[in-house]
């Protein structure tokens, strides 16, 4: 059998998959490629302007020993040695100052440029995953890794690992260059960076807690607040303000309680360190003073030691508070890695790839389906055949298989027994993308986005469509007149900032949109129940127009609803235990269709008496 | 409009300081007068000490090293010591001052916001969004408590530390320190323009954030409209459209913060370099020491740090007075509903309740109800129906006078009822609503939320009137059971029942129940009949209800339509009349019938009925239902 090559997915967006590592950091450099050239130009830019400020005290040595001493001057005299050295302040500051800013930019585009993708990739990627994984898992979980962790991400690439960087270039290069000034000196100048770090380290990851437990604080004093706000008729209802008031009052006051601890911790961490890191550095001036009075260095070397010193020594302290916060870096890669590793939907894989449009012929063989927790079957040995253009109703109650029939259609879920042949081909040979783009549902409660009433319409079609045909698809729908009838027409939004649309709008607007995308095989829920009869004509008519030549099918839960279909199934507990037209079906007076006829009309019977009874 | 778009819009509000809102500010602080000295003074110590320090570096040269002179050298190494730590104790009083103070002022304003907004009316929580709210009391605190406290503490340093640079360096050349005092200026303006423009940029990346969030969760919520439609290209593509936008605000806002501080250290390093260039010539004509000349250089690089403290301060602040203002005009209005001046108490509300042509409008001038005229006897039923927007609503909460009519008048017991004292009012009436609300903490918590000081016992009696405790004990821990927040670990039906015991336990004169049990199952729903009514009995009650068990048991049914009575009477007199009552009713019956045979889901929506509705219409059907249910299996369709 020769394999079709399979289309390939189109590669919108850069794919993150191949980056999955099991060691984190090694993950979060895979995540860089295309960007690690600019990261590693931008650490650079960051050394060239380090090393420029440690210049400028370098300058400032040379001046103090070589000009003022020794006296020797650049271009001849003293006037045009201090030009000279000025122009050198400001050259270095300028280098500084500029590469500084290159640094920072080329940051920044790392960051963003990689934010940018993952949240394409992220988008894209979440959108193809299977339906059983959105089916299972809650949005606001989505949502929060797509945002928080994202975001988390973000930050470690712009600011934590180009600040670990920072700290540790400013370190090294000053240390060399006090080194290279006297090896005493620079030895005598670190004496308690370990401390200071073990210490930052460890204040900042008791500090990180008592900020959680904050947090968490202002989290319970929000839900009172957000309670009480949207409780506000039961609060006044049961004129419980002042229980309120107190309530809030035991939030309030801890959430200042908390604080307090919180600062306390700070105003002890900052002086303290202060003191230690104060006492280094005076260590260092009287010890290198001392040594300038012996002769053992000259005065420009001192000079240059206090201006170089400073920037050993302090930026240590921060280093344990950036090392800390990149822990919530590494734990955002591994929140979102779980996300990456989700399996996707092939789209394209497909043995058979016609061109044309499907003709619309069913033949359903056997065909059984269970979930993969594989409990019980939720489709036990359906056969049945649609000729194309037929109408075909599936009947039954709540959790019969209707449903999860015709999700079998554009492989939503995949068949675990038996087979379907689409035009005589088996469904699993087609391509997803193929079968999805000649079935059209129209869903009982359907999902309109928040955008125009046109562009809900011409959302599925994927060219652009003009006016008229969008008029005609929704005059055809019976929506036309509710549109117009809209202060801005077909540009009115639908939801939370434009229109709210009744349910019944709703599905004549999927009606609309199905029109337009013109599929050979309709699916349909008319499970709606207790329209009124002139929203249901309307529906109706609709729905007839949508059906001309294309093979229907039709969820309902009511006889008049299935009484023009070609081919009646009735389901029980994922059976169909009748099958036939609505004559053939009545007249099997034990059957289930027959029960279901016998109640409808006894409603009707049962209505007319109860009105009967009050008059 | 999410809560974060809220946050977003209000920041764009500006403001300029004026005198009664710089009073008004201060007067937070007035109470505080203490810490706020305190902290002033310690900062400035800080501060002054900072620069100092520089000078003593400059005194090491000059007077230590150059001079050879150990002894002058320990001299200040030791006041360089005892200033350290002098300043380590400054520095721990400023930050916990300030801090602490700063949580303070929170604390204050949340509390006075909340108290405030305890007292405001329903119309008030109509006009505002709840967000809004929120924000009031969460960010808008937050930002004036900053601005008092971070905002003094990081002026007064960087104030401090520029004036006292400046006078050590007056007191090593004053010439020179003449072209520092030039250059300040300088680099503020471009500080504060920088600090500005970064702050628009942030504004709009955080803009474009939010417009990103919205578009992920439309995606996940609609992912099935996407796959049927395959529409994952066209949605990517899009997508690409929102974070390019962002791409570009953020990468914007990030390279200006990053040319922010190299701009305005290059400015004072052309001040340097005038100042190394003349300052060196004048050391051979003995104006000027190497120490001074290392002052200088050191005096210039840091003067970036408070410079940028001054510009972030000066950019925040206009939007931290905006905050204020806003806190401000919360906390000036009054509540719309309040006591008037000689009102005497209620005694009960059990007499004749008389609407006495009463009109409502919203401030938009928008009439909700129109000549509204009703007189309800002591111990009547009567149920409201009719079309969402219709005034149902507003009629119940004029009855609980939480709005007060515009026009007309409420008579209770003859007497007009705004002459009545609020609370007297509001103690004797029970309310349930369709969307029930309940309060995290346990279940016995909320059903005592009826009555505070009711025992345990009566807490379980109430429940088992409202049909709750059925379903209670069945619960891992009973009445000990958390509900979660706002009671979301409860189903709505359950949160119904929950509601209904607590205004059980109310033991109120007046009941209304607003759809109180619409998402009640039929059987517990004619479990709890009974229970009702008996409870119902010698009360007055409104109901809004769909179920028609509930209507047809009301002395009177009213029709409601455009904030009118569209039609009255009883349930036979309606029936009869074949109006809007009779469509309503006959829809409704269909429908019921069809969830009792077990014909339709009961879940299905409802289409051209507000709200849902289900029930089980005679004791047949019920059992009818619950045998099909029975049958059937619950496997997902």
């Amino acid at each position: 059998m020769t394999t079709l090559q399979p289309a390939h997915e189109p590669s919108l967006t850069f794919d993150f998959r191949p980056t999955l590592q099991e060691n984190r950091l090694k993950g979060l450099w895979q995540m860089m490629s295309d960007y690690r050239m600019s990261y590693i130009a931008a650490t650079i830019a960051l050394a060239i302007s380090a090393l420029s400020k440690t210049f400028t005290y370098l300058l400032l040595q040379f001046f103090a020993d070589d000009v003022l001493a020794k006296g020797t001057y650049i271009g001849g005299t003293l006037t045009t040695s201090m030009i000279w050295i000025a122009a050198g302040f400001v050259g270095l500051a300028s280098l500084e100052g500029a590469f500084a800013f290159l640094s920072g930019r080329l940051a920044a585009y790392t960051a963003e440029g990689i934010t940018r993708r993952l949240r394409d990739f992220l988008f894209d990627h979440i959108q193809r995953l299977n339906f059983s994984y959105h089916a299972t898992t809650p949005t606001g979980d989505l949502i929060e890794r797509v945002t928080s962790d994202v975001d988390a991400l973000r930050r470690f690439f712009s600011e934590q690992a180009i600040g670990v960087g920072r700290i540790i270039l400013l370190f090294v290069i000053n240390f060399i260059a006090i080194y290279n000034l006297n090896a005493e000196l620079a030895w005598v100048s670190i004496v308690v960076i370990p401390l200071i770090l073990v210490v930052s380290l460890w204040f900042f990851k008791k500090v990180t807690k008592a900020y959680e437990e904050y947090q968490a604080q202002e989290a319970v004093l929000s839900t009172t607040l957000q309670e009480n706000l949207t409780g506000v008729r039961v609060v006044k209802a049961f004129a419980r303000q002042d229980y309120e008031k107190k309530k809030f009052e035991k939030d309030n006051w801890g959430k200042y309680l908390k604080g307090k601890i919180l600062l306390f911790m700070h105003s002890m961490f900052w002086p303290l360190s202060d003191i230690v890191l104060g006492f280094q550095m005076l260590f260092g001036f009287v010890y290198g003073a001392t040594m300038a009075i012996d002769g053992e260095i000259t005065v420009g070397t001192y000079i240059a030691y206090v201006g170089l010193v400073v920037w050993l020594i302090w930026p240590i302290r921060n280093l344990g508070r950036i090392i800390v916060s990149t822990s919530t870096g590494m734990v955002s890669y591994a929140r979102l890695m779980e996300l990456v590793k989700q399996q996707r939907e092939p789209l394209f894989d497909g043995k058979y790839q016609p061109t044309g449009p499907a003709r619309g012929e069913l033949q359903f063989e056997d065909v059984s389906f269970m979930y993969s927790d594989g409990k019980s079957d939720v489709l036990k040995s359906v056969s049945f055949h649609a000729k194309p253009g037929q109408a075909i109703a599936l009947l039954g109650s709540t959790g019969s298989g209707k449903t999860s029939l015709v999700n079998l259609l554009p492989r939503f879920h995949e068949y675990t027994g038996g087979r379907i042949l689409l035009d005589g081909v088996e469904l699993k040979d087609y391509s997803r993308s193929y079968l999805r783009k000649q079935i059209g549902i129209v869903e009982q409660e359907p999902f309109l986005f928040s955008r125009s009433i046109r562009e809900n319409i011409s959302y599925g079609v994927g060219r652009d469509v003009s006016q008229e045909e969008i008029e005609r698809a929704a005059k055809a729908a019976a929506v036309h007149d509710v549109i117009i009838g809209f202060p801005d027409g077909y540009d009115t939004l639908v939801g939370e900032k434009g229109v709210t649309l009744s349910g019944g709008q709703k599905q004549r607007v999927a009606i609309a949109r199905t029109l337009l995308k013109n599929p050979s095989i309709l699916i349909f829920d008319d499970s709606t129940s207790a329209v009124d009869t002139e929203t249901e004509a309307e529906i109706r008519s609709a729905l007839n127009e949508l059906m001309q030549n294309r093979t229907t099918f039709i969820i309902a839960h009511r006889i008049q609803s299935v009484m023009i279909a070609d081919l009646i199934l009735v389901l029980d507990k994922g059976e169909v235990v009748q099958m036939g037209t609505h004559a053939e079906l009545l007249k099997d007076t034990n059957g289930m269709y027959r029960r279901i006829y016998d109640i409808q009309t006894k409603i009707d019977s049962e209505l007319e008496m109860e009105i009967a009874r009050v008059n | 409009m999410s809560d974060e778009l809220i946050e977003l819009e209000e920041e764009e509000f500006t403001s300029q300081l004026t005198a009664p809102v710089l009073k008004r500010i201060g007067g937070l602080l007035l109470p505080h007068w203490k810490w706020v000295v305190g902290f002033f003074f310690t900062i400035a110590i800080v501060s002054g000490l900072d620069a100092y320090f520089t000078y003593v570096n400059k005194q090491f040269i000059d007077e230590g090293i150059l001079l050879g002179d150990k002894v002058r050298l320990m001299e200040l190494a030791t006041i360089y010591g005892s200033f350290i730590v002098l300043q380590a104790a400054a520095v721990f009083t400023f930050i916990y001052l300030a801090g602490v103070l700063g949580e303070r002022i929170q604390y204050d304003l949340r509390k006075m916001l909340f108290n405030h907004l305890q007292d405001l009316s329903l119309s008030y929580y109509a006009q505002n969004a709840v967000g809004r709210l929120i924000a009031r009391v969460t960010s808008d605190t937050g930002r004036v408590s900053d601005l008092l406290t971070w905002g003094i503490v990081d002026t007064t340093w960087a104030a401090m530390n520029i004036i006292s640079s400046t006078i050590f360096m007056a007191i090593i050349n004053w010439r020179l320190a003449l072209i520092v005092l030039t250059i300040i200026p300088v680099m503020a303006y471009v500080a504060i323009e920088f600090r500005k423009k970064i702050l628009a940029e942030f504004r709009v990346s955080r803009r474009a954030n939010s417009k990103i969030t919205g578009a992920f969760n439309e995606s996940f919520q609609g992912v099935r409209v996407t796959k049927a439609l395959g529409r994952e290209d066209a949605n990517t593509h899009e997508f690409q459209g929102l974070t390019t936008k962002m791409y570009n605000a953020s990468y914007r806002a990030a390279w200006l913060s990053a040319l922010f501080l190299p701009t305005v250290q290059i400015i004072a390093a052309l001040a340097l370099g005038i100042i190394v260039g003349y300052g060196g010539n004048q050391i051979s004509v003995g104006l000027m020491t190497i120490g001074g000349i290392q002052a200088f250089v050191s005096y210039l690089t840091f003067m970036m740090w408070p410079i940028q403290d001054l510009a972030r301060v000066y950019a925040e602040m206009q939007h931290s007075i905006a905050s204020a203002e806003r806190i401000f005009k919360l906390v000036d209005t009054p509540p719309e509903v309040h006591n008037r001046s000689g009102a005497i108490e209620a005694k009960t509300l059990l007499g004749e309740i008389e609407f006495d042509h009463v009109d409502f409008f919203y401030e938009d001038r928008k009439s909700v109800l129109t000549d509204f005229t009703l007189k309800v006897n002591p111990g009547e039923m009567i149920a409201l129906v009719g079309p969402t927007g219709g005034g149902k609503s507003t009629i119940v909460n004029l009855l609980c006078r939480f709005y007060e009519p515009s026009k007309g008048v409420i008579r209770i017991n003859g007497v007009d009822y705004m002459d009545y004292k609020l609370e007297s009012i509001h103690n004797k009436i029970g309310i349930v609503l369709q969307t029930p609300h309940l309060f995290s903490g346990t279940v016995r918590d909320n059903i005592r939320y009826g009555r505070l000081e009711a025992s345990d016992a009566e807490v379980v009696e109430a429940a088992k009137i409202a049909g709750a405790h059925d379903f209670i004990v069945t619960l891992e821990k009973g009445y000990e059971q958390n509900v979660g927040e706002s009671g979301n670990l409860l189903s709505v039906g359950q949160k119904q029942l929950i509601s209904l015991a607590r205004a059980v336990l109310a033991k109120p004169e007046l009941f209304i129940m607003d759809e109180a049990t619409s998402s009640v199952d039929t059987l517990t729903e004619s479990l709890i009949q009974r229970g009702m009514e008996a409870l119902m009995k010698g009360r007055t009650s409104f109901v809004i209800a769909h179920r028609l068990s509930t209507i047809r048991r009301a002395n009177r049914i009213l029709v409601i339509e455009d904030g009118h009575i569209a039609e009255g009477g009883t349930h036979a007199e309606l029936l009869r009349k074949r109006g809007h009552y009779y469509r309503l009713y006959t829809q409704q019956f269909r429908h019921q019938l069809e969830v009792a045979y077990g014909v339709v889901d009961e879940d299905a929506p409802v289409e051209g009925i507000e709200g849902e509705s289900r029930e089980g219409v005679t004791a047949d059907s019920i059992m009818l239902k619950r045998e099909k249910v029975a049958e059937e299996p619950t496997a997902a369709d």
